[in-house]
């Protein structure tokens, strides 16, 4: 309204001097009350860039158009030799790279409406992309990023698994995974990666060893229903029973299951919700349970459930850098979590 | 106003020339024609003896007194004496003490001498801590001139002495008029941790050499800063010579002996570039580090960077 009046007082001064009025100043306001950069009006009347601007936009731009310019020349100050690697946006279809994370333990959570869940905490201790690996290098479809969590001594290692820490100028670390990610994901090696990389209310997939049960039985291990404790069975209570079909096809078919080593395999659990983030001791909150021991590493990353990928849209791309300028709380809390201190529903 | 309008004129021209001149040669080219005069006073100095004579150097120490061992004028140095021991000599020897002077392990011994052999681990490591700060800055120093661009004129200053209870070594640098308004980032600062790292797994030795000041000027013909730097410790010096240490490529002037090769450090970490105000020639930035060396190790954690990445020292340590 503001813009009007001092719009038509305008108008009555380019009368009084009898400048040209077009018809389409309604449509030149019209445009100029949303706030984008490219403004410009192509009319003959002589005018400054924020008149028709309420003061909120005015602002709005000022503030858009500095950081813009500052984002320019940083960008091509780089004087030292090696150049920080371009970071592009989120687009739909990208991956991103993930974490090597230690299992804590669990404890207990309680949404807003009251029901009790279980969460794994995982701290991410000293994780760092320690290798790059092209389309080419590695299968030829996509490209590749070697991720090493928790630091280890170099004085146990052989020389040919140092020389790659060497290069990327971080210290040897204890697992290394890889990572397959899209192009315009790449990071450069030696960048470290925070828990904040994940926010609460993203879905997540772990993957780690399982402990290790030994040599077990068929019951334990595939969940076979055994045989009754009484009414006559003899010395038949855990046993697997009939191997399959008689004489047609006469054998045994290829990977029936029989006992033998249970656990100590890598083994993945899709689909758990990150219910919160510490971003000072870098702890991810993940719901359920997790395989590993406790103090085992474990790979977290996006989930691929084709039902979860709308929760992790518009994630940090590509990780979350420290040096950036966006300050965020110590604690990010899904939105159903109950936190304590909080007035309760009923 | 004629004085101030004077020290303009040689200021912009100072400026102008030692960027000029940097713009003609780029860095790599200047380290080789540095390290070819380095090579040729090398090799000058080397004829002095043409003779090969025989000199006693008395080695002491603990379980060493009063060995005797019968070594080259001229030609040998306490590096060579430590080969003629055991290996753990040659690796964890760092500096050398020859009548009580601090003695860079590879400089030739002229005379017959009383030789003592330092390592970090003594009863009293000062004289060696104190040269294995001023390494590790030299290094700090070589890093620096070759981690910018060649566009850019990188001017490292008289590297300030700093002792090591103030808990960070330092390099004080110019940069080109251009990068006035940079400030380095976090992955710059890792990516030069990097180069560092790099040198120190070549383990390179750091090569002494003393030369006369009009020698070294000649070395530093293309960097006026580098130059006034040879004539003030010319000026300071007994008999006008300056001590010129080099590594890989990298010549370098330094105060006081400096420790026999850059494999001795082990965990090294450039913390920080900080700026610290204005100089004659331009914005003076202070890059600091932290590093510890091969026989002292800690945990890499326990390296506190965050502490050390404010700025520790301003007014005590000015460079110039």
């Amino acid at each position: 309204m503001t813009a009007l009046t001092c719009r038509f007082i305008k108008l009555a001064d380019g009368l009084l001097r009898g400048a040209p009025v077009t018809v389409c100043r309604a449509g030149a306001a019209l445009q100029s009350r949303a706030p984008v950069i490219q403004c410009i009006r192509t009319h003959r009347t002589n005018t400054w860039w924020d008149e028709h601007l309420t003061e909120d936009n005015a602002s709005f731009l000022k503030k858009v158009v500095t950081e813009e310019y500052k984002q320019q020349t940083t960008d091509k100050l780089n004087p030292l030799k090696d150049e920080p690697w371009p970071r592009h946006e989120w687009v739909e279809g990208s991956r991103r790279v993930g974490l090597v994370a230690v299992k804590l333990g669990m404890m207990p959570v309680w949404t807003k409406s009251g029901e009790r869940h279980v969460v794994t905490m995982l701290q991410v201790q000293d994780c760092h992309v320690v290798k790059h690996l092209s389309k080419e290098e590695y299968e030829g479809h996509t490209a590749a990023l070697i991720v090493g969590g928790k630091n280890v001594s170099p004085f146990h290692r052989p020389e040919g698994y140092l020389e790659v820490f060497r290069n990327a100028g971080v210290p040897p670390k204890q697992k290394l995974t890889t990572f397959c990610v899209s192009d315009n994901a790449i990071i450069k090696p030696g960048t470290p990666l925070y828990a904040a990389h994940f926010r609460p209310g993203q879905y997540v997939d772990v993957t780690a060893k399982t402990i290790g049960k030994g040599f077990q039985g068929v019951m334990k291990r595939w969940g076979f229903k055994g045989q009754p404790a009484s009414h006559g069975q003899t010395k038949t209570h855990r046993r697997p029973g009939s191997l399959g079909p008689g004489g047609d096809p006469a054998k045994v078919f290829k990977g029936k299951k029989m006992p033998g080593r249970m656990g100590n395999i890598y083994d993945t659990t899709h689909g758990l919700k990150v219910w919160r983030v510490n971003t000072k001791y870098n702890i991810l909150y993940v719901n359920g349970s997790v395989p590993g021991h406790r103090n085992c590493l474990v790979k977290v990353r996006d989930s691929i459930l084709p039902t979860r990928l709308e929760n992790n849209k518009n994630p940090p791309f590509p990780t979350f850098f420290a040096d950036g300028d966006e300050e965020i709380p110590e604690d990010l809390y899904d939105q159903d979590m109950f936190q304590f201190g909080e007035p309760m529903a009923e | 106003m004629l004085m101030a309008a004077r020290t303009v004129c040689q200021m912009l021209q100072r400026r102008l020339a030692s960027s000029a001149a940097a713009a003609c040669l780029s860095s790599a080219e200047l380290c080789s024609h540095r390290s070819a005069l380095f090579s040729k006073e090398q090799v000058r100095q080397r004829s002095l003896y043409p003779r090969t004579e025989k000199i006693e150097v008395t080695l002491q120490g603990p379980g060493l007194q009063g060995t005797l061992l019968v070594m080259n004028r001229g030609l040998s140095t306490p590096y060579s004496c430590t080969r003629h021991l055991t290996e753990w000599h040659v690796k964890s020897s760092a500096l050398a003490l020859v009548d009580g002077q601090p003695w860079h392990m590879h400089r030739p011994l002229t005379h017959s001498c009383d030789l003592t052999l330092l390592t970090f681990k003594d009863d009293d490591p000062q004289i060696a801590n104190q040269a294995y700060w001023r390494s590790c800055a030299a290094l700090l120093g070589h890093v620096l001139d070759r981690a910018f661009k060649d566009e850019f004129s990188v001017e490292l200053l008289k590297l300030p002495e700093v002792p090591v209870t103030a808990g960070a070594f330092c390099c004080d640098l110019v940069l080109d008029s251009r990068l006035d308004s940079w400030t380095p980032t976090e992955e710059n600062v890792r990516s030069l941790t990097r180069d560092a790292l790099q040198l120190i797994h070549k383990d390179l030795p750091w090569e002494p050499l003393e030369v006369s000041a009009t020698v070294a000027l000649e070395i530093f013909s293309h960097s006026r800063c580098k130059q006034e730097e040879v004539e003030e410790r010319a000026a300071q010096s007994q008999n006008g010579t300056v001590s010129l240490y080099r590594c890989g490529d990298h010549v370098t002037v330094s105060g006081g002996p400096l420790v026999a090769r850059t494999g001795l450090c082990s965990q090294y970490e450039v913390t920080s570039v900080h700026k610290v105000g204005e100089c004659e020639w331009g914005v003076l930035r202070r890059a600091q580090g932290l590093s510890l060396p091969l026989n002292l190790t800690v945990r890499t954690s326990d390296i506190c960077t965050d502490c050390e990445r404010k700025l520790i020292f301003t007014m005590g340590y000015s460079a110039i």
